[in-house]
C-alpha cells in the first residue's frame, strides 16, 4: 500500500484528487488513517473556517485594521498542517496561512493578539495582522514582501542538511509569489543543493487581481519544478486528503534526502484578498457562487458521511465547541493592553547601541505625565 | 607576528572562525574551488569541505537570503558577495528580512550572519564595480555596517562580527585589499564593532574618515604636519553604529571637522557625522562642519582618480576650516 502511496505521479495533467466532488474516495489505495484523525482534520477544517468568520467581525466593529480571508483555503492549509512533524520540522508561512499555523497548534490566544497588535502578539504588535510567528512551534514569523521568506527556507532547510538534524522545512505562498525573483533563486538554489524543504503554492489564481492567466505563461505552478529538476505535484487543494498525502509524501521523500519538491494546491479564495480590496471588481457574481458551490468542507463532510464518522449533531456540538474556544481566546486576547510603548526600541539589535538609547530616552520624557 | 595584506587578513579571521565553530559556514559565488574572485576564501573550501565552504547559484538574493534561514535555523553564516554593487538583487532579503528579522518576531528569531563585500573605487573598476553603498545599509534598522582601512582591523572586527549576534554588513575597500600591510598577530584577538581607532592625534581639526580614503586622509595629515598643522584623524571602522564619543571629545578638543569618504555626498554617512556634531558641539565650534565626498553621481570609470576624495581636495578643505 505504501508503495501506491508513494505513487504520485509529478507534472500530472489533471490535479491529484483522492476525494471526489460527492465524497468518494477515488484513489487506487486505502487511505490507512484512523478515524480520529479523519475527525481531526474536520475539526481544523471548521476551526479555520469560523476562525475566519470571527476575523471578518473583528474587522466590521473596528477591532481589527486588516484581515487577510483564508476561506477556501481550509483543505489545503490542514492538509499541510498534519504533513509536517509539529515542532520538529519548520514552517515558513505568508499572509493567508491563519488556518495553517492554527491547525499547527499556534494558540488562538496568540492569534488574536497578533490580530489586535497587542500585548498578546509574540511579536509586540510590529507588524500589520495575518503576520503570525512561533518560535516554539518554529514557525518562521510572516513578512509582507511576498517571496522574502523563500530563500531563508532554502537557507534554513540547508543548515538542517549540514547539521544532520532530520527535519524539513516546509514553504508555503501564493501563486503571485512564484512571479517574485526571489522566489525562482530560492527554489534554484534548494535543487541544487538538495535541500529538504517543499514548496507549497497555495494556488487560488489571483494576486489581488491578476488573474494566473496574466501571472504567469505556464499551464499550472507545478510544471515549473521541472525546469530546477525537481518534482512538482498538481493538486486539488480542495481535497483535504490529498493535499495532506501528498505534501506528506513532499516532506518524507525530503526527510529521506531526496531533495526539494514543489507542490500546487489549487484552492478558491472565497473572499476578497484583504480587507482592502473588494472582489467583485474582477470576479462575477457567478464566479463566486460557482467556487462557493466547491467548499473544501462540504466535500469532506461528504467524505465523512460515507465513512460513517459525521453527523449532524456532533457537526453541531463540535461547532458549539470551537466557537465557545474563540470567544474565549478573543476575550483573553482583547482584555490584553497595548503594548509598552518603549518597547518600540527593543529587539532592533540584540542589546541597544547609543543612538537607540539616545531615542529612547527622547520618547521617554515626551511620554511622562 | 606576520606580515599580512587584507586579504590575507580577512582569511585568517575566516580560517579562524571555521576552525574554532563549526556552525561558521561561507557561502557566495566562486567562494569555494576559486575561492573568491579576490581569493579571501582561497584554501577555505579544501580545508573544511564543499558544506560548509558552498558555492552557489548566481543569485544574490539566493546567497543573502540563504543566510538568513541558515542563521534563523543555528548556522553562522558568512555570506560573500562578489561586488558591493551587486548586492542590490539582493537588498530585498537584507531589507526586509535579515535587518527585520529579530524585530518583527519579537525577538523569536534572529540572523547573526555577515554579509560581506567588496567595495569603493580606484581599481578602474567601473561603475558597477566601484560604488560605496554603506549609507544604504545605515539607512536600515537593524542592520550593523562595518568598513575596514587596515588588515590587523579586518581580522579583528570580522572575527567579532561572525561572533556577533546581529546581522553585520562588512565592507573590504577593494583597493586595500593588496595595497596596505602590516603586522597581524597569528593569535586570536576581537575588535569591538562600534568603536573607532584615532590614527593620528592633533590639536587643530578633526578629520573622521573610513574605509579607502584612510589613505588619502593619512597622507593628507602627513602635509599638513609639514606646515605645522596637527589634523587628529579618527577612523570610524564602524558606520552603523559609530563611535559617537570618540568623535565628539575629539572635536570638542579641536574645534574643526572635516568628514572625507568616497561615497556620494547627499544623505551620505558623511551627512550623519557632520549634523551630529553640529547639533551637540555647535557652541564650541570654530568653524562649520565640512564634507569631502565623492560626487553625487554614479560612479565615472575614466574620472575614477578625481572622483574619490583626493589629497588636494582634503587640504583644501582643511585650509577653509582653518581660515573660516
Amino acid at each position: 500500500m505504501v508503495q501506491e502511496k508513494l505513487a504520485f505521479e509529478p507534472f500530472s495533467l489533471e490535479p491529484i484528487r483522492l476525494i471526489d466532488p460527492e465524497g468518494r474516495w477515488i484513489a487506487p489505495f486505502p487511505h490507512g488513517l484512523p478515524e480520529q484523525t479523519l475527525r481531526q482534520f474536520y475539526r481544523d477544517m471548521l476551526a479555520a473556517r469560523l476562525l475566519d468568520e470571527k476575523l471578518v467581525i473583528l474587522l466590521r466593529t473596528g477591532k481589527t485594521s486588516f484581515i487577510a480571508p483564508h476561506a477556501g483555503h481550509e483543505a489545503a492549509q490542514v492538509g499541510v498542517a498534519h504533513a509536517l512533524r509539529r515542532g520538529h520540522d519548520w514552517l515558513f508561512p505568508y499572509y493567508r496561512d491563519l488556518g495553517l499555523v492554527l491547525a499547527l497548534g499556534v494558540p488562538l490566544v496568540e492569534i488574536f493578539g497578533q490580530t489586535l497588535g497587542n500585548a498578546k502578539d509574540p511579536a509586540k504588535g510590529r507588524q500589520m495582522p495575518s503576520h503570525p510567528g512561533s518560535r516554539p512551534l518554529n514557525v518562521f514569523t510572516v513578512c509582507s514582501a511576498i517571496a522574502s521568506h523563500i530563500p531563508p527556507a532554502t537557507g534554513a532547510a540547508l543548515s538542517m542538511k549540514l547539521c544532520r538534524t532530520g527535519q524539513v522545512a516546509v514553504c508555503t505562498f501564493g501563486d503571485g509569489a512564484t512571479s517574485e525573483g526571489d522566489w525562482h533563486a530560492g527554489v534554484n538554489f534548494a535543487a541544487v543543493q538538495k535541500a529538504p524543504v517543499v514548496f507549497v503554492c497555495e494556488n487560488n489564481r489571483y494576486a489581488i487581481s491578476v488573474n494566473i492567466a496574466l501571472q504567469t505563461a505556464s499551464p499550472n505552478i507545478a510544471i515549473k519544478a521541472q525546469a530546477y529538476g525537481m518534482p512538482g505535484y498538481y493538486v486539488d487543494g480542495l481535497d483535504v486528503l490529498a493535499s495532506y498525502f501528498v505534501v506528506r509524501h513532499a516532506v518524507e521523500q525530503a526527510r529521506a534526502g531526496a531533495g526539494p519538491s514543489l507542490v500546487e494546491l489549487v484552492v478558491h479564495r472565497f473572499g476578497p484578498h484583504s480587507s482592502a480590496d473588494d472582489d467583485s471588481r474582477y470576479k462575477s457574481q457567478e464566479e463566486r457562487e460557482a467556487e462557493r458551490q466547491q467548499d473544501p468542507l462540504l466535500r469532506y463532510q461528504r467524505f465523512l458521511e460515507r465513512e460513517g464518522l459525521w453527523d449532524a449533531r456532533w457537526a453541531s456540538s463540535l461547532r458549539a465547541e470551537l466557537l465557545g474556544e474563540l470567544e474565549a481566546a478573543l476575550q483573553t486576547a482583547l482584555a490584553a493592553g497595548e503594548p509598552e510603548p518603549l518597547q518600540m526600541f527593543d529587539d532592533v539589535y540584540a542589546t541597544r547601541p547609543w543612538h537607540l538609547e539616545e531615542q529612547r530616552r527622547l520618547l521617554a520624557e515626551e511620554l511622562k505625565p | 607576528m606576520p606580515t599580512l595584506n587584507l586579504i590575507q587578513a580577512i582569511n585568517l579571521a575566516l580560517d579562524e572562525e571555521m576552525r574554532r565553530d563549526e556552525r561558521v559556514v561561507i557561502l557566495g559565488e566562486d567562494v569555494g574551488r576559486r575561492g573568491g574572485v579576490f581569493l579571501a576564501t582561497e584554501g577555505l573550501q579544501a580545508k573544511y569541505g564543499p558544506d560548509r565552504v558552498m558555492d552557489t547559484p548566481l543569485a544574490e538574493a539566493a546567497i543573502i537570503g540563504a543566510a538568513v534561514g541558515m542563521a534563523a535555523h543555528g548556522l553562522r553564516p558568512v555570506a560573500e558577495i562578489q561586488f558591493a554593487d551587486y548586492v542590490f538583487p539582493g537588498i530585498d532579503q537584507l531589507f526586509s528580512q535579515a535587518a527585520k528579522l529579530r524585530y518583527r518576531s519579537g525577538g523569536q528569531f534572529t540572523a547573526p550572519m555577515v554579509v560581506r563585500m567588496p567595495t569603493g573605487g580606484g581599481v578602474k573598476g567601473g561603475h558597477h564595480h566601484s560604488q560605496s553603498p554603506e549609507a544604504h545599509f545605515a539607512h536600515t534598522p537593524g542592520l550593523k555596517v562595518v568598513v575596514v582601512s587596515t588588515p590587523y582591523d579586518a581580522k579583528g572586527l570580522l572575527k567579532a562580527a561572525i561572533r556577533d549576534d546581529d546581522p553585520v554588513v562588512f565592507m573590504e575597500p577593494k583597493r586595500l585589499y593588496r595595497a596596505v600591510k602590516e603586522e597581524v598577530p597569528a593569535e586570536e584577538y576581537l575588535l569591538p564593532i562600534g568603536q573607532a581607532a584615532i590614527r593620528r592625534e592633533g590639536r587643530d581639526l578633526t578629520i573622521v574618515s573610513y574605509g579607502g580614503s584612510m589613505v588619502e586622509v593619512l597622507k593628507a595629515a602627513e602635509e599638513m604636519a609639514a606646515v605645522g598643522l596637527e589634523a587628529e584623524v579618527i577612523d570610524l571602522r564602524s558606520v552603523l553604529p559609530w563611535d559617537k564619543p570618540t568623535v565628539l571629545a575629539s572635536v570638542a578638543k579641536t574645534g574643526r571637522l572635516l568628514v572625507v569618504a568616497e561615497a556620494p555626498r547627499t544623505a551620505s554617512v558623511a551627512s550623519e557625522i557632520a549634523a551630529t556634531v553640529a547639533e551637540e558641539l555647535f557652541d564650541q565650534m570654530l568653524a562649520p562642519p565640512l564634507r569631502v565626498t565623492g560626487f553625487d553621481t554614479p560612479y565615472p570609470l575614466a574620472q575614477d582618480k578625481l572622483y574619490m576624495p583626493t589629497v588636494t581636495r582634503i587640504l583644501n578643505a582643511a585650509k577653509r576650516l582653518i581660515d573660516y
